[in-house]
């Protein structure tokens, strides 16, 4: 490992040819597809990203875990993909293309509207709280289908109703509540069927079970399992609780401050992390199994916007293998197999 | 609000303190260039910072004894009399100035007046509900039901209101009613939070706790409905004058009004209507540049409010 | 040393004390705190672990049983005696944002509780100046970096080490650590854990440790005790490895079994355990609470309370007739990476 280090210091990924741009790698035929986005905020200093020259594709079929801590940009990158992202943020490079869509960045107004809902189901963070207070559930459904121009609306409940039921719930009791009769489990579950009602192929899920209990969380992930495979979706999870995206997700993206740090099949990535950030996470995450000795803080903090380093590897401030090269460019992304990560010294040890 | 000095790779103490005056200059002169931020928030802060002036300074620029002109009665507005003249021949701009001094003054004082007792007596009331409370909050809800203007019109037949102070005083103590429900609600909210909890466990005292851990956080509410409030309070007194029923022993823009209207018919003729329109635009112009600057003072206490020009 | 008794409390719902929607909280709970220990205190939402960390810091009241702290009963005194005891007992909020007033440097919020201590302890300005940076150091900040500063200057990590620091300057017995860890970053948590632990060894305080995350509890220092609270009733109380790793009822198995299980280091337990039925439910039973949902109930189990005991020769208690060993929590690979 030393030897690779050295090598790394003097000739940063001298064993492979630095790739012009990570999006040549990456697989064409993937259900979405984000290339080189970057999406910025003004601040006093000046406009800085969020979200930074971020490439990513979303396996059809398959469910794709994003992580990342507090300020790592992965719920900016979410509402990208719905092409929503707040005023006075601003998508300024990069596209997302999503299949049977285009380029979402591209969409605007009513054509962006009709995407919604019906192509991409989203569920908000906390959607417990972003249900409609003033009526009931029924009716937020039927107001979803018809802004959809949905013909059937009868067709349209008895669809909210069996997904309320296969979600192990009394469909026409929640039907037929306000979001206050609700427990938080059950309002997340409502979110969920929300999203999925009008038949979007692609759902994604904003920290579906933050403020859940463990069991509730257990049910409504085995939930989102469960519809993911009956309905041959595509499932974009954000969280920042990697035990979740580690039982669940079938490929895992690691984000840090505004970048993909490390992405692969999951199991791989989990047991063979080669990015610094990956590896002190798992470390520093108090877990159930395992040696409890064993576990180390990640020294420093999660950077916010403002407290990114403007050159060299973001990670570089709390990175026990930084080298004097860390600090002079950003990291191109190594592949190895179906694991990428974007690191000096890990791509070094990797040949 | 630009934490990019502070908060990335920790600086010696040395440089730490120079940087943290550094960034509490820029904040405090950030902060300031709210006022001015719009071209609105520009005009409203002239226009304040000129009837300011106008109150204090204004009336020393003219003889106690305002000249008249018996010739010269509802006059137009003229080279000599820019704002034209009242029904003595008294120049307008000359009663404007020096009648702006008892307005100005006494919506300050009521609106102080006001916010003082709703202030204490909401924080009290909140803090401590069960003892002090309800007790409070029926004085309160007295204050709140007694009609104001009624009350004062009747007052007006025992007091000359010669005094602006007099006259705030009066407003004042029956105004503040609606602020103390307003803090009452806000301190009973805050004292669920964390940090109130925390400093009850730790045994602080009810008093320090009241005025230096609620009350900087209620700052806000404060500092906007002290504006309003001399908004509401400049309508009130000019109201009183303008029916009449307080003796114009003083000469200020209520009593123009009364003039105008009743005596030159103003209301509906054009004679003297430099008379009526001017102390009208002025009260007018105050009262947009106060509200505009309300906005500024919640988004000065509020960072998060603050959109980035 | 702090015992609870066989506290009880009940929250008047819409109908009164007695009416039907009045909530039991806690249904008479004994929890004892020894000195230096870490007791942590695991369930679900509505469980009572909150009421009862809220009860033992005197923000709430309680209605019945007893707590002794140091020997001396608080219920044989008035309530405005027992608040110098309750002082003893400080609390650490799950969200150290709130827990700090935002208009003030955290050098301000130090400054008034260290002024109270200082003239109980008749001690000067200069006392409280050098205990401010012992005790900042103690919970591992910069004094310099940290005291000219605003709460939301600092990270989350940061700002529950100065809410600790805080509780920390009235020389409290018992730190109460409600969700102390759950709103902050992943990466950052193990540190608050570890120090928490620290505290035990260096400054003598004892940790009652609140949370509906297990695995946090195995972080808090050695000797850890765990208490499984359902519906305001323990039912299983011992060593924290033993439930975690050889949980006996059946409601700690389906709370193991929940876990997520990190695939590719990991594998699940084989015999995972989960409650049936709606999981909403709250239905009043005259037998075991967990009756209505366990999938291993019997016909006596709804007869009567099941009391604590060691039956099936656990090393711990528990309040269950047929306890059976079952590997529910997940296993990690021989020789992972991590």
């Amino acid at each position: 490992m030393t030897a690779g280090a050295e090598a790394a210091r003097s000739e940063p990924a001298r064993s492979e040819p630095a790739p012009a741009r990570a999006s040549e790698h990456l697989d064409g035929s993937a259900a979405v597809r984000v290339r080189d986005l970057t999406v910025a905020f003004p601040t006093p200093d000046g406009p800085l990203p969020a979200v930074s020259s971020v490439s990513l594709d979303l396996v059809r079929g398959q469910i794709t875990g994003l992580v990342g801590e507090s300020g790592s940009g992965k719920s900016t990158l979410a509402l990208t993909l719905l092409n929503a992202v707040s005023d006075p943020g601003r998508v300024t490079s990069g596209s997302v293309t999503i299949d049977g869509v285009g380029d979402v960045l591209a969409l605007h107004g009513k054509s962006l509207r009709r995407v919604r809902g019906a192509s991409i189901g989203y569920v908000f963070q906390a959607s417990q709280n972003s249900l409609n207070p003033l009526k009931p559930v029924g009716k937020q459904v039927l107001d979803l289908g018809r802004s959809h121009g949905v013909a059937d609306l009868r067709g349209l409940l008895r669809e909210a109703r069996s997904l309320l039921d296969d979600m192990g719930m009394n469909a026409e009791r929640v039907l037929a509540s306000y979001q206050h009769e609700l427990s938080g489990g059950m309002r997340q579950r409502v979110g969920i069927a929300l999203a999925l009602v009008l038949n979007a192929h692609l759902v994604i899920l904003d920290e579906p079970t933050t403020a859940l209990d463990m069991l509730t969380q257990a049910s409504v992930l085995e939930i989102i399992r469960k519809v993911h495979a009956r309905r041959h979706l595509t499932t974009l999870i954000i969280s920042h609780d990697i035990g979740v995206i580690g039982d669940l997700a079938d490929r895992i993206a690691v984000m840090y401050a505004g970048r993909i740090v490390e992405d692969g099949p999951t199991r791989q990535v989990l047991a063979s992390p080669r990015h610094p950030y990956t590896r002190g996470l798992l470390t520093a995450m108090p877990r159930i199994a395992g040696d409890i000795g064993q576990a180390q803080p990640l020294p420093g903090r999660p950077p916010d916007l403002t407290s990114i380093p403007r050159a060299g590897c973001v990670f570089r401030p709390r990175c026990p293998l930084a080298t004097d090269a860390c600090g002079q460019a950003e990291p191109p992304v190594t592949e190895r197999g179906d694991q990428r990560f974007a690191c000096f010294v890990a791509a070094g040890e990797a040949s | 609000m630009s934490t990019s000095s502070i908060s990335s790779i920790a600086l010696p103490p040395e440089q730490l303190h120079e940087a943290l005056q550094r960034s509490r200059r820029q904040r405090a002169t950030r902060r300031w260039r709210l006022f001015v931020s719009t071209p609105g928030r520009i005009a409203a802060s002239v226009i304040i910072v000129f009837f300011t002036l106008m109150a204090i300074i204004g009336p020393y620029l003219y003889p106690k004894n305002l000249p008249i002109n018996p010739h010269d009665i509802y006059g137009a507005p003229s080279l000599a009399h820019p704002l034209g003249t009242d029904f003595e021949g008294t120049d307008v701009l000359a009663l404007l100035v020096t009648g702006s001094r008892y307005v100005l003054f006494a919506a300050a004082v009521a609106a102080v007046i006001t916010l003082g007792i709703g202030t204490l007596a909401g924080l009290a009331a909140g803090y401590y509900p069960r003892l002090a409370g309800s007790a409070i909050m029926r004085v309160a809800d007295f204050v709140l039901a007694i009609p104001g203007f009624p009350v004062l019109i009747v007052l007006a037949t025992i007091w000359q209101f010669g005094s602006p102070v007099a006259m705030g005083f009066v407003m004042g103590v029956f105004g503040w009613g609606g602020i103390a429900r307003a803090v009452r609600a806000q301190t009973m909210s805050l004292r669920e939070r964390g940090f109130i909890e925390a400093a009850r466990g730790l045994g602080l005292p009810g008093r320090r706790i009241i005025f230096a851990e609620v009350l900087p956080n209620i700052a806000p509410y404060i500092g906007m409905n002290l504006m309003l409030a001399v908004t509401a309070f400049i309508y009130t007194e000019v109201g009183l004058f303008f029916i009449g029923v307080v003796s114009y022993t003083t000469s200020n823009w209520g009593v123009m009004l009364n003039q105008a209207v009743f005596q030159a018919g103003a209301a509906t003729s054009t004679r003297g209507l430099s008379y009526l329109l001017s102390p009208l635009i002025c009260i007018l112009l105050i009262t947009i540049s106060l509200v505009t600057l309300s906005g500024a003072v919640d988004e000065f206490f509020n960072p998060r409010l603050r959109r980035i020009r | 040393m702090i015992e609870i008794r066989e506290l009880t409390k009940t929250f008047a719902g819409r109908g009164g004390m007695l009416g039907r929607s009045a909530v039991p909280a806690l249904r008479g709970v004994d929890v004892t705190i020894p000195d230096r220990g870490a007791v942590s205190l695991i369930g679900e939402s509505g469980c009572g672990k909150t009421t009862l960390g809220r009860i033992l810091c005197g923000l709430e009241p309680f209605d019945g049983g007893d707590i002794i702290i140091d020997g001396q009963s608080l219920r044989a005194l008035k309530p405005k005696d027992r608040v110098r005891y309750f002082r003893r007992v400080q609390m650490i909020h799950q969200d150290p944002y709130s827990a700090l007033n935002p208009t003030r440097t955290i050098g301000q919020i130090l400054a008034d509780p260290l002024a109270l201590r200082a003239r109980q302890r008749d001690a000067d300005r200069d006392w409280e100046r050098s205990r401010r940076a012992e005790l900042l150091e103690l919970v591992g900040l910069d004094p310099d970096y940290v005291l000219p500063r605003y709460p939301h200057m600092l990270s989350g990590g940061m700002r529950q080490r100065v809410v600790i620091a805080r509780a920390l300057t009235v020389d409290p017995e018992v730190l109460v650590a409600d969700e102390a860890v759950s709103m902050i970053d992943v990466s950052l948590r193990l540190g608050i854990l570890q120090l928490l632990g620290d505290l035990r060894a260096k400054v003598g305080v004892s940790v009652l440790f609140i949370t509906h995350d297990v695995a946090t509890a195995r972080y808090i220092g050695d000797g850890g005790e765990l208490y499984v609270i359902y519906r305001g009733m323990v039912i299983e109380q011992g060593q924290t490895d033993t439930i975690i790793h050889r949980p006996a009822h059946p409601y700690t198995q389906s709370l193991m079994s929940a876990i997520p299980v990190l695939r590719g280091i990991e594998n699940p337990g084989p015999d995972a355990v989960m409650p049936t039925g709606p999981l909403d439910e709250r239905v009043e039973s005259p037998g075991c609470l967990f009756e209505p949902r366990c999938p291993f109930a019997a016909a006596d189990c709804a007869a009567a309370v099941p009391r604590l005991s060691q039956l099936g020769g656990t090393e711990q208690q528990h309040a269950c007739l047929y306890p059976e060993r079952r590997s529910v929590v997940a296993v990690p690979f021989a020789g992972s990476a991590t």
